[in-house]
């Protein structure tokens, strides 16, 4: 076996890492987040929280048919940054909305800081507009800070 | 928020289709080929790398997106594969002629893996 092969396998198949598995530290998630585009998009801003073991998010849509508040949501699944640990820094988590016409499945990730959100949009029936994915950037807001 | 119903057209699958490779042999997946379904989607196989070796995970209808509301051009999929134990959500989206995978893994069992994110890159060698 190969370096290369040997780093592969050790990737998913990790019986040095003993149950239980660790906590994801998901409070590197919490905060305000603002879209980093000056320019209208699909998402203005998030507020992440989190309580204990569980995280809730609240969108603010930028533009229609975005909507303007699409509510509080909490993650349904949080991934760490790496299978050996709970470390959240490169990690993410998924959520989903639901809309009078479409649904909308997220999935947020920290990177270098930053929080891509990617969400796909589906509608339930056809209609004028198809379905759509979008990635957009968001910067921490820092209180006392000025944008 | 109402939306004024109307047909939608069919999305045009062409950026997506093709075998497309790993950028980086040390990934964890190998290979991804996107074809026609059907329905006018896509069938997405993945080839995984288990054990030092490439594995056939198989091939399941994805869910496909345009990047606008508006454009008639597919731009990005999603899709679930399952392995007993593992469950990876793949979605990924075309920039710049490449293959954007988000890999979101899941562990259904009593081991101490932590579920986890991942993100890798593909060029397309074939449509």
């Amino acid at each position: 076996m190969t370096g290369s092969t040997s780093r592969l396998a050790e990737r998913w198949q990790r019986p040095d890492l003993a149950p239980p598995r660790p906590r994801i530290a998901i409070e590197t998630f919490a905060g305000n987040w603002k879209k980093t585009n000056e320019k209208p998009q699909w998402i203005d801003s998030l507020i992440v929280e989190t309580e204990g073991d569980d995280l809730h998010v609240t969108i603010f849509g930028s533009q229609p048919p975005s909507p303007a508040s699409w509510g509080r949501a909490r993650a349904e699944t949080i991934y760490s940054g790496s299978i050996a640990s709970g470390d959240a820094r490169a990690g993410a988590f998924a959520t989903r909305y639901r809309f009078d016409e479409f649904d909308v499945e997220v999935q947020a990730n920290l990177n270098l800081g930053l929080l891509v959100v990617a969400t796909f949009v589906r509608f339930r029936e056809p209609g004028a507009l198809h379905d759509r994915f979008t990635r957009e950037f968001f910067y921490r807001v820092v209180e006392g800070e000025a944008s | 928020m109402t939306v004024v119903a109307l047909p939608t057209a069919a999305l045009d699958l062409g950026v997506l289709l093709g075998d497309w490779r790993n950028t980086n042999a040390d990934g964890s997946l190998a290979r991804i080929v996107c074809t026609p379904n059907e329905q006018g989607a896509i069938d997405v196989r993945v080839f995984g790398r288990f054990d030092a070796a490439d594995e056939d995970w198989g091939s399941v209808p994805a869910l496909i997106y345009a990047f606008t509301f508006d454009d008639p051009a597919a731009g990005a999929f999603s899709a679930r594969f399952d392995r007993g134990a593992v469950q990876m959500d793949l979605q990924a989206n075309v920039k710049a002629g490449v293959l954007v995978v988000v890999e979101l893994v899941t562990f259904r069992d009593d081991s101490g893996r932590s579920n986890f994110f991942d993100r890798e890159f593909f060029r397309r060698v074939n449509r």
